[in-house]
């Protein structure tokens, strides 16, 4: 499968930006006072199939790389940060009460989207602070 | 004589004449089976192998869990390879070259073709002549084949033990470094796997078949369908047509819809639960938690056919190895389902029969510990008995009996067995009262109450076999558990119990449902009882075992051909008033149980019934796209349809959260189908083709299973199982949500029409 590791890590991108383009365009939906469009059934369900997908070529770099998540901190904080996005999103497009709230949790979880691109672009959990290094 | 005082004597004369053919057929293959040699002997007298060898190799390879590491006559798992085609490929290949090697100085593979083909032939006969003496009890083998036995021998002691020359294989196979530490047990492990291949190899006397009906295909020996295969596979095509017309016939004739007038109000609202009954939650719990663990070990146990002994870099293989995994989520499936069904008969059995017997609740108590105890001390037993810590004689009492299904050491089978006689006799004094009233849902009852009995009382067939059973014979009897389970009596049990819970809420009348179950009943088990026989075709089985497999077998797909009619009323039954909305759950559950008996016990079923297909299709991803299909898709819907209908009487005032059950119906739905479509269906249909054209063990080879396309289709099956986890554990929560922070509801007990529920906070 090693040999396939372009290919796969070409799909894990391209599913990492259809998922982000697709969530922040929800999130602008939702700010714009259209919750009916941006939490639409049919924007749901396209958000989780592509999320799966993205998982699943994630599981498979994984397994390519064998990567230790406690050795290589990187992919570890990237982890963390992914459970803090996926938080964040969740009050952005549903749990905030008020529309400051919604924006706040929007742009903090496009924030720490932006931290973990750097940090997968450096190998290093410091990510842009190493910016020498992603540039 | 009323029509169904008819059935019920039908359905007597159909269990005595199904159960004399298969008693009948239990003798044949006693008969008939591969014999167990008392040595395999070389010209000049050298002894290959003993029968003790060969018997202690069989221990050997149960205690490493047997068919839950590769598979022996295609019975088992799917990732290392069948061993016994395994090793008449190689044998097969190791005497070809000795011959080019002698007579071409050279390999097979350098030779021109028409070499090949004159090595080939001679090869053929060599390996299917044989030479088994009945006189002496010995097999009489000439120096090449001993040669070649002891240079597969070899590969196999370095495979099974740690010889870093095959970590590669290992991983790829999923087996761990030093599956079988010891170098006698090697040696032993040895000596079973050659005579399985051999019995695959050798021809019947006086026949030109070999003893498992020339299963696995392998084009190097000559192995390939017999004539036998072909005439039944078109006859039971024959035969489902046939039933599917005459079923549509009587369908047709007389069975005319008689619904009731439903209720004004919920008839179950004034169901008391009594202290029993309440005492049964706690198994709806541990329920979803084996449910959710079954899901955890099947998730690592996939992950293994990509990384063989790690997971995502952990070293997971030496304290959990994928024989380990694969034997516990395969027991799980089998628990938390039969859990679901014993603790609803717990739950119902007080209601229907109108009281609480003494000490019922002390029983279901027992009862749960029992159960624990049994999970628990069976699961360590295997962990030992894998992990080669435990001593053979052991291993057949307290560890790992290496029967896909059957997997639990004796002193546990015989505890379970004891367990569900102990379920049988609280079902049996609680329904006692609704058994002795004379009225219309009498012979409901009594189906039930009897499919229960079965259920309990054919697990005791696994107790039929001994430590040294011959292998064709605890195939006859492993298969009376698990086939007659799931094609029998669960059946049975299902049609039943959902019939019986339409009449309780007053929906169907007692007597229209009495006669569609026994009649359903009559039909399932005309095919069900002998299709056992499907499972035996190349188990060391004669070519009559074929005939009677394929031809009741394909009987065993008639019922489901129509089952969209039933499914289709089922569903109308949630619109039937307006208070049917509280079982509307239950009810889809039900409907789900419909749809995948028709795909995946029927379809998926029925593409690897017939002999033909299952010649080649024995131990490929179909028989697990079956597996998966039909024992979820039908039995556990089933098992949460049924705990859902508890849990709405359990506790009658509490709000349901049907957004969340939506999500998690819809996601073990779409779940299933999910790996189904995009991962194992695929995967099989490839590997049917790799055995049609290079023989069975390629399609099961390394080299196939690790090229680029199966590698990729392993990966697809990542979607549909996390959407199934999650519809997983969306369940779990709703049914944790009835206990933590529950909110209820007022139900109208006399509401006719809207809000016959209403909702407080």
């Amino acid at each position: 499968m090693a040999e396939y590791y372009l290919t796969i890590k070409a799909l894990h991108v391209g599913s990492v930006i259809a998922s982000v383009a697709l969530f922040a365009l929800r999130g602008l939906l939702v700010l714009a006072g259209r919750p009916g469009i941006g939490n639409h059934a049919a924007a749901r369900y396209l958000s989780y199939t592509i999320d799966t997908f993205l998982l699943t070529f994630a599981l498979m770099l994984w397994t390519i790389l064998k990567l230790d998540p406690v050795v290589h901190a990187w992919l570890g904080v990237k982890l963390l940060l992914l459970v803090v996005y996926i938080g964040l999103g969740s009050v952005a497009l549903k749990r905030a009460r008020t529309t400051t709230g919604r924006a706040a949790a929007w742009a903090a979880a496009l924030a720490v989207v932006f931290a973990m691109y750097g940090i997968a672009r450096a190998h290093h959990p410091l990510g842009w602070l190493r910016w020498w290094e992603i540039l | 004589m009323s029509a169904t005082k008819k059935l019920w004597l039908f359905l007597a004369a159909l269990l005595v004449a199904s159960f004399s053919v298969l008693l009948w057929m239990g003798n044949e293959i006693y008969r008939e089976k591969p014999p167990i040699p008392e040595a395999f002997l070389g010209p000049s007298g050298e002894v290959l192998y003993t029968r003790a060898d060969i018997e202690r190799g069989r221990e050997v390879w149960q205690s490493i869990g047997g068919m839950q590491l590769g598979s022996i006559w295609g019975h088992g798992a799917y990732v290392a390879p069948d061993w016994s085609a395994d090793w008449l490929h190689r044998e097969a290949m190791a005497l070809l070259d000795r011959h080019a090697d002698r007579e071409h100085g050279t390999t097979y593979a350098a030779l021109d073709a028409e070499s090949q083909a004159a090595l080939r032939e001679r090869v053929k006969r060599e390996m299917r002549r044989n030479g088994y003496d009945p006189a002496t009890g010995n097999v009489a083998l000439d120096a090449d084949r001993i040669a070649a036995a002891r240079v597969v021998a070899a590969h196999y002691d370095g495979l099974f033990g740690r010889d870093p020359t095959f970590t590669t294989l290992r991983e790829n196979y999923a087996m761990k470094e030093g599956t079988v530490s010891d170098d006698a047990r090697r040696a032993a492990l040895a000596a079973f796997i050659h005579w399985a291949a051999w019995a695959a190899t050798t021809e019947r006397p006086g026949q030109a078949i070999t003893y498992t009906s020339n299963w696995p295909s392998e084009p190097l020996v000559g192995n390939e369908p017999t004539s036998g295969v072909f005439l039944w596979t078109v006859f039971s095509i024959l035969f489902l047509i046939a039933g599917v017309g005459a079923m549509v016939w009587y369908h047709a004739a007389h069975l005319k819809a008689d619904e009731l007038a439903p209720p004004t109000a919920d008839p179950l609202l004034g169901v008391v639960s009594t202290p029993s009954m309440k005492a049964t939650a706690k198994y709806f719990w541990i329920v979803l938690a084996l449910f959710l663990a079954q899901i955890l070990l099947g998730a690592t146990t996939a992950h293994y056919q990509v990384e063989g002994q790690t997971l995502y870099g952990i070293e997971l293989a030496e304290v959990l190895p994928y024989s380990l995994t694969r034997t516990w989520h395969t027991q799980l499936g089998v628990l938390w389902i039969a859990t679901a069904w014993l603790a609803t008969g717990l739950f119902l059995a007080p209601a229907i029969g109108g009281a609480e017997p003494r000490f019922q609740r002390l029983g279901v108590d027992f009862l749960f510990a029992c159960l624990l105890v049994i999970v628990v001390g069976s699961f360590a037993g295997q962990w030992f008995a894998v992990m080669q810590k435990m001593s053979l004689d052991a291993n057949f009492w307290f560890g790992h009996q290496g029967w896909e299904y059957v997997d639990l050491g004796r002193f546990w089978q015989i505890f379970l067995f004891v367990g569900l006689m102990l379920w049988l006799v609280l079902m049996g004094r609680a329904l006692w009262p609704a058994l002795q009233r004379r009225d219309e849902t009498r012979s409901i009852v009594a189906l039930l109450f009897l499919s229960t009995i079965a259920i309990g009382l054919f697990y005791g067939a696994g107790l039929m076999w001994g430590r040294h059973t011959h292998i064709s014979m605890i195939e006859y009897w492993r298969w009376w558990v698990v086939h007659l389970w799931v094609e029998g009596f669960f059946e049975v049990f299902a049609t039943a119990i959902i019939a019986f819970l339409f009449v309780k809420l007053g929906l169907v009348r007692g007597r229209s449902a009495t006669a569609a179950v026994l009649f359903a009943t009559v039909i399932f088990l005309t095919g069900g009882v002998l299709g056992t026989a499907h499972h035996w075709y190349w188990a060391g089985t004669p070519t009559s075992i074929i005939a009677i497999g394929a031809s009741f077998s394909a009987l065993e797909v008639v019922p489901l051909a129509l089952i969209g009619f039933e499914a289709w009323e089922t569903y109308m039954r949630t619109k039937a008033s307006p208070w049917m909305v509280r079982y509307r759950w239950p009810i889809l559950f039900f409907v789900a149980v419909a749809f995948w008996n028709l795909v995946g016990a029927g379809l998926f079923g029925f593409l690897i019934n017939p002999p033909l297909a299952l010649y080649y299709m024995q131990g490929l991803n179909l028989t697990p796209l079956h597996g998966h299909t039909a024992l979820f898709g039908v039995y556990g819907m089933l098992g949460i349809g049924l705990m859902l209908f508890c849990l709405r009487l359990m506790k009658p005032q509490a709000s349901w959260d049907s957004p969340l059950l939506a999500r998690g119906f819809w996601a073990l739905n779409i779940g299933l189908a999910g790996m189904a479509l995009l991962c194992l269906l695929p995967m099989g249909i490839l590997q049917v083709a790799a055995a049609i054209e290079h023989g069975y063990w390629y399609a099961r080879s390394a080299e196939f299973m690790q090229s680029p396309i199966i590698e990729t289709l392993v990966w697809l099956r990542v979607p549909g199982d996390v959407v199934f986890s999650v519809g997983a554990v969306f369940i779990a929560l709703f049914v944790a949500r009835l206990w933590i922070r529950p909110r209820t509801t007022r139900p109208a007990l006399d509401a006719a029409g809207e809000g016959a529920v209403r909702t407080s906070a």
